[in-house]
């Protein structure tokens, strides 16, 4: 056993659990928010080291709830929209879209939407129709197809803030018939809270249970060593 | 734990908006708002590489969010329901489009609140006493006043003849939800509105002026109330999280002894 020992693993242990704890606070506070996607951490055991903390994206879609506005829009299939966000191209799944005072399309935070050329999509004044295909019209005249992209890998998806995802190195444009938008609508938030509740008091439980742990084998060290003093002395 | 009060935060938020909503369930031209929240910056937590032996492993590092925030409170400007009154002077628009008034600091008002009086100067006025633009006079010995679909304003004098007294203006905005709600049912112009256009009924993609009703609000109670439920709900669910946090800190500290 290296010098990191048993105290090496337990803290190991208690990060592992922290850290899960981390991510259910975080996928509780976004139970609210549009399109979030929940975490999920589970460990690794690294051999000699301890349980580690990996994390995943639980990619489920979330429930589509409508909202009677125009410039809200969900996915009921795979897909994401891609906007120009300051660092680069960016993945949004859906949201609240909101046009600028210069007509362009984007979202709540003024990142442009990006169509099937990679341009931003400036609308005349009118009804804003958007087609499940992505097709945006106005007043019944096509302006520009919104361009919907996948991650060739949906694990390598980072997250960024702010709803935006980073896309990865690997990712392909949907075909017009296979993209499924809906307007009028928003994903809610795949974060179940019921099961989340769950998870946090098992966490709980695991954390109280590694520090007792913990506690006998200090009592247990404490006694050989007052024992053993007693018979050496 | 501040994860956690981040999802308390928004939820609180949430209440205020929907209550907000809720109180002017009977508000004239009134349009609903709603929170919209985005995710956090994410933070790299570091992996865990061992290196002793010849086969170095390691594990990836995790993304650690940090709550939740609200993104923007957006106004849902659909439109609401056409209630009869049958008072000659009251307006709604059926469509896209304000009424403009004079505020008393010189600048425009737009306002989808079409219960209009006439003042004793015999100008067209809101219920507020801001004339509305451009100005339409209704002589004294008027018996009746007529207001078109399109905004022509006549009157049937006494002697009987019609008399074309005015033509209501209605102003357009590309970016109608960035306008800025100055209460009283007024709308001021801001950059994320964009400059007004103006126009005329049923011309231009503006909607047609209905008289003789105005235009409810278009909150919905039930949906209000489903609102409110789930949030509140959240709400506590995240003040549960903020415990558990907290009670984890304690044992952590306990190790301690």
């Amino acid at each position: 056993m290296g010098p990191e020992g048993v105290g090496g693993r337990t803290l190991h242990a208690l990060r592992y659990w922290e850290r899960r704890q981390e991510a259910v606070a975080n996928n509780l506070a976004n139970v609210s928010t549009p399109g979030f996607k929940g975490e999920r951490v589970f460990a690794e055991l690294l051999e000699g080291v301890g349980p580690v903390a990996r994390g995943h994206t639980d990619t489920r879609a979330g429930t589509l709830s409508p909202t009677g506005r125009p410039l809200d829009v969900a996915f009921e299939a795979d897909g994401f929209l891609v906007v120009d966000a300051p660092g680069g191209d960016r993945f949004i799944r859906g949201g609240s879209l909101r046009i600028d005072e210069a007509g362009t399309l984007v979202t709540l935070d003024g990142h442009p939407l990006l169509d099937e050329r990679r341009e931003p999509v400036v609308l005349p004044e009118g009804n804003v129709e958007i087609a499940e295909d992505g097709q945006v019209s106005v007043n019944g005249s096509r302006i520009a197809r919104l361009r919907v992209e996948v991650a060739g890998d949906p694990g390598e998806l980072r997250r960024e803030g702010a709803n935006l995802w980073i896309p990865p190195g690997s990712r392909e444009v949907v075909r017009p018939e296979a993209v499924r938008l809906r307007q009028g609508h928003l994903e809610e938030s795949n974060v179940d809270p019921v099961s989340a509740m769950v998870e946090m008091l098992e966490i709980q439980r695991a954390y109280g249970a590694i520090q007792r742990s913990v506690q006998v084998g200090d009592q247990v060290m404490q006694t050989i060593s007052t024992e053993l003093g007693r018979v050496g002395g | 734990m501040r994860t956690a009060a981040t999802g308390m935060q928004a939820q609180q938020t949430r209440v205020e908006v929907i209550s907000n909503n809720l109180a002017n369930v009977n508000t004239t031209g009134f349009k609903r708002s709603q929170a919209h929240f985005e995710d956090l910056l994410y933070q790299s937590a570091q992996g865990v590489t061992r290196v002793d032996g010849a086969d170095a492993q390691t594990v990836e590092g995790i993304q650690i969010g940090r709550g939740t925030r609200l993104a923007a409170v957006q106004r849902v400007g659909i439109q609401g329901p056409l209630e009869q009154t049958g008072r000659p002077l009251d307006l709604a628009i059926e469509g896209d489009g304000f009424f403009q008034v004079q505020l008393p600091n010189g600048s425009m008002g737009y306002t989808r609140d079409g219960s209009f009086t006439i003042s004793d100067q015999g100008t067209m006025v809101t219920h507020g006493g801001y004339t509305v633009v451009p100005g339409v006079t209704v002589p004294d010995d008027a018996v009746q006043v007529t207001v078109g679909r399109t905004g022509v304003v006549s009157v049937v004098a006494a002697g009987g003849e019609t008399i074309e007294v005015g033509r209501i203006e209605m102003a357009r905005f590309t970016n109608a939800p960035g306008l800025q709600a100055m209460g009283e049912n007024i709308f001021t112009e801001t950059a994320a509105s964009g400059q007004p256009r103006v126009g005329y009924g049923q011309e231009d993609g503006f909607g047609r002026i209905v008289q003789g009703s105005l235009e409810g609000s278009n909150v919905e109670i039930v949906r209000e109330m489903v609102d409110l439920i789930t949030a509140m709900r959240a709400y506590e669910i995240n003040s549960k999280a903020v415990q558990s946090a907290e009670q984890m800190a304690e044992v952590a500290n306990s190790l301690i002894r």
